[in-house]
């Protein structure tokens, strides 16, 4: 009997260390107060009141975050209400302290301003400096009204995360991940998602990152439990790029995807909502929750995030007022670039970043003067920017690490380097951009893309680990697998006990007709981490490749044990069986493979080559 | 620089003085203008403190600068607890005792608190901002008003830890009957003069 093996591999991974992603999120309380009225609005000399000139700034600018319920810690909706805070919003709007919104103003618009017009700004102080007085109530405009429950209506999904965070009276800022394990049951595509981080006073901002493979979980002390720490880093078991920046921050309402943009998720994907906190004097109790909305619509689009990093050279002297860090990333396909989200941590100062396209002509992409890690945001263009081929990506991050920069982790000042606490540094830029103008035929563009990315990487630091791993998880998927060995090699000499990187391997050998040197790649992976389903279902393959199919199937059974529901491995497991003549066992798998995928075309050509061998 | 310093604290210790004159005066001036406690009684911070320093807490329930600083004011106020008499004050004559009476369960204080809606404290005080401290030694006379530490820098921006500890430092002082390096430094918070 000739049942052929399933030689499915677990190969293409691409690990991503990654700080926060999220989504810009409009601002939409749909008020339709205009500023200023055209008429009667205060002139330089005459008096300024609060119902006339002032009401229509607060209510549009400041109200959406100062409500009950919202992020302002005092709401900001009367006279009364503006009159207690009134010299101290003065100071906050003239310092651009408050509305919160960093970038200087440039040539490409953001969607959803939060800048205040200079103007307002002098119309706040002469208010204040007059007396604050109230003025005419037939001159205010009506109040803004604000729902306290879901925005776009009742989401499709909602998940409460299992367990809260009691967070701490006192102490530095906290980071927390809460872990969202969808409960679908196929695969779904997410057009718009909202999220209520907990009690918004004292949440910063969050940020979703999606989690295909549960990578995660393991850092759960028990199952809901959540983790802490500031960076996670994500695995992805195929080319997966990640797209979508889903990112809450005071003031943020959520926005519908345009059409074709829907985010995949499927059964067993994690969302991680990592949180940014800060203590409030009493303990707080946070119990974020996640609305989910969905369409029938699977995405036509694929937009992808490209993380622009240059961790490497930060190493910052201790005192040293500006360390700037430059890079200049070369795009090798036209995109669409959609929205801009800076990253760096209690040193970073000024933050900027440019495109220069290949005509010469330069564009501010994003220049943040006076970087606060508080208000970090996504930023969505109002329009998308066209970026073409050849266009150089420039960031330049300025970095004070003296003890004059009263956000400096470290009293004295000491020498800093790239990591993942709040303590240490980093230098990222994430970029939305939308492939456009490609040739489907010549393959992914977001390949060319991590490709390009991962080769620069390389060349800016030879002992970038992630950086040659994906290198190679491009290789391979363009079937290019000697290079692509090469590279996952050069990956295990920096880590040679890295689990996914000895998978990968593993995978790319017994893809190249090695099963025998697989073998000792993937026992590698499984050392390491155990319970490792890719490596032990390889290993698998690995073996029944070799023709010990006892081995193969003590390891698809092992698999199982970790993901029961996988129709390959149980699949696999029954070929192994039927090799082994034991065909009773193995037509009990090749069923339980066909109830869990009834599709499965091996499953079924090897269910129908039994049951010939048995009748004859 | 130095001698018009002098100066200042001088003329500084004389106003103190003439207040405590003014708070010392008959009850019925104090109902009138001064602060009271919890019942609605008139309260003197300084008639109960007999030989300790006297040290005021002025804070906003909608000041969130404030209320991120009660666990710092409740260590202090512990540390000193036999030999500095510690007193929140509310400035904002909104204020109910029942109002009081819950942000001091939920911020879990064990201080006695007052309300001061005339702002007689305030002005015997000269604080600004909540959150700002009084430090005033044994003999009554205000040797520091301001900031409890330099946690903040401005609205938008905190340090992970303060690096200077002027109430600490001020309390140090006042129980050595010394007088403090700094006995004025302006808080960041929210401003009292916006509840006038």
């Amino acid at each position: 009997m000739n049942s052929s093996l399933q030689t499915l591999t677990w190969s293409l991974s691409l690990i991503a260390a990654t700080g926060a992603m999220g989504a810009g999120f409009a601002k939409s309380h749909g008020l339709s107060t205009s500023v200023f009225s055209t008429s009667r609005s205060a002139t330089a000399d005459s008096p300024v009141t609060f119902t006339r000139d002032i009401a229509p700034i607060i209510f549009h600018s400041c109200s959406s975050c100062h409500h009950p319920g919202e992020a302002g810690p005092f709401p900001l909706l009367t006279y009364s209400d503006v009159k207690k805070h009134a010299r101290q919003i003065s100071d906050v709007t003239q310092a651009r302290t408050m509305p919160p919104w960093l970038p200087e103003p440039q040539k490409l618009k953001f969607a959803d301003e939060l800048r205040l017009p200079n103007e307002q700004i002098d119309l706040i102080q002469r208010w204040v400096a007059q007396g604050a007085v109230e003025g005419d109530s037939a001159d205010l405009p009506p109040q803004p009204k604000f729902t306290q429950d879901w925005r776009l209506g009742t989401p499709d999904l909602i998940l409460t995360a299992q367990k809260p965070l009691i967070l701490p009276p006192e102490g530095t800022d906290t980071y927390w991940n809460f872990i969202f394990r969808l409960p679908i049951e196929q695969t779904r595509w997410m057009k718009a998602i909202e999220i209520h981080p907990g009690d918004k006073r004292y949440v910063h901002h969050a940020n979703i990152l999606v989690d295909r493979s549960a990578s995660s979980r393991q850092r759960e002390a028990e199952p809901g439990a959540g983790f802490g720490g500031m960076e996670i880093r994500i695995e992805s078991q195929v080319f997966d790029p990640d797209s979508h920046l889903l990112f809450w921050k005071p003031g943020t309402v959520p926005y519908l995807e345009p059409d074709g943009m829907a985010l995949r998720l499927d059964k067993g994907t994690d969302l991680i909502l990592n949180t940014h906190m800060q203590p409030s004097g009493k303990p707080e109790i946070i119990q974020p929750s996640i609305g989910l909305y969905f369409t029938p619509q699977p995405a036509t689009k694929l937009p992808m995030l490209l993380q622009l990093e240059d961790d490497v050279k930060l190493d910052i002297p201790p005192g040293q007022r500006d360390f700037q860090i430059t890079d200049q990333f070369v795009l090798p396909v036209d995109v669409d670039l959609l929205a801009i989200y800076p990253h760096a941590h209690y040193l970073g100062k000024d933050i900027q970043a440019s495109a220069t396209l290949p005509d010469g002509s330069k564009k501010m992409l994003i220049h943040i003067p006076l970087w606060n890690l508080s208000w970090q945001a996504v930023y969505r263009y109002a329009e998308p920017v066209f970026l073409p081929k050849g266009t150089t990506v420039a960031l330049s991050y300025v970095y004070d690490n003296s003890a004059d920069n009263p956000l400096n982790p470290n009293h004295p000042p000491v020498r800093v380097r790239a990591g993942n606490r709040s303590s240490d540094e980093m230098c990222h830029l994430w970029l939305q951009v939308l492939p456009i103008h490609y040739d489907a035929a010549q393959g992914d563009p977001r390949m060319l893309l991590q490709e390009a990315l991962a080769r620069h990487n390389i060349e800016k630091d030879p002992s970038d680990f992630e950086a040659h791993y994906n290198l190679a998880a491009m290789l391979q998927a363009a079937s290019k697998l000697d290079d692509a060995m090469r590279e996952y090699e050069a990956a295990l000499r920096l880590r040679p006990n890295d689990a996914a990187a000895n998978n990968a391997m593993g995978a790319a050998l017994l893809a190249s007709g090695q099963p025998g040197k697989a073998v000792a790649y993937l026992s590698q992976a499984l050392t390491t981490r155990p319970d490792y389903f890719p490596a032990r279902y390889n290993l698998g393959n690995a073996l029944a490749a070799q023709d010990d199919f006892a081995g193969a199937a003590e390891q698809f059974r092992l698999a199982l044990q970790l993901q029961p529901d996988d129709a390959d491995a149980e699949a696999n497991l029954g070929s192994a069986l039927a090799e082994m003549g034991r065909f009773s066992e193995a037509k009990g798998h090749f069923e339980h493979a066909l109830q869990l995928n009834p599709n499965h075309a091996l499953a079924r050509e090897n269910l129908q080559a039994l049951q010939r061998a048995t009748s004859q | 620089m130095r001698s018009g310093r002098s100066a200042f604290r001088a003329n500084r210790l004389l106003l103190a003085g003439m207040l405590l004159v003014c708070l010392l005066a008959p009850e019925v001036a104090l109902s009138q203008q001064g602060a009271f406690d919890l019942d609605g009684k008139p309260a003197n911070p300084f008639d109960a403190a007999s030989g300790k320093i006297v040290v005021l807490v002025f804070i906003r329930r909608d000041c969130p600068v404030s209320s991120r600083y009660a666990p710092v004011i409740q260590q202090i106020s512990a540390q000193h607890e036999r030999d500095a008499s510690f007193w929140l004050v509310f400035p904002d004559k909104a204020e109910t005792p029942q109002t009081i009476h819950n942000y001091l369960r939920e911020y879990a204080y064990r201080l006695p608190a007052l309300r001061d809606p005339e702002h007689a404290l305030v002005k015997l005080a000269q604080v600004q901002i909540t959150p700002e401290v009084a430090v005033f030694n044994r003999s009554h006379q205000l040797l520091y008003d301001g900031r409890i530490d330099n946690w903040y820098r401005d609205l938008g921006r905190s340090r992970p830890a303060p690096t200077t500890h002027e109430l600490a430092d001020a309390i140090q002082a006042a129980l050595g009957d010394k007088i403090p390096a700094a006995h004025q430094v302006r808080g960041v918070g929210c401003y009292i003069s916006d509840l006038e």
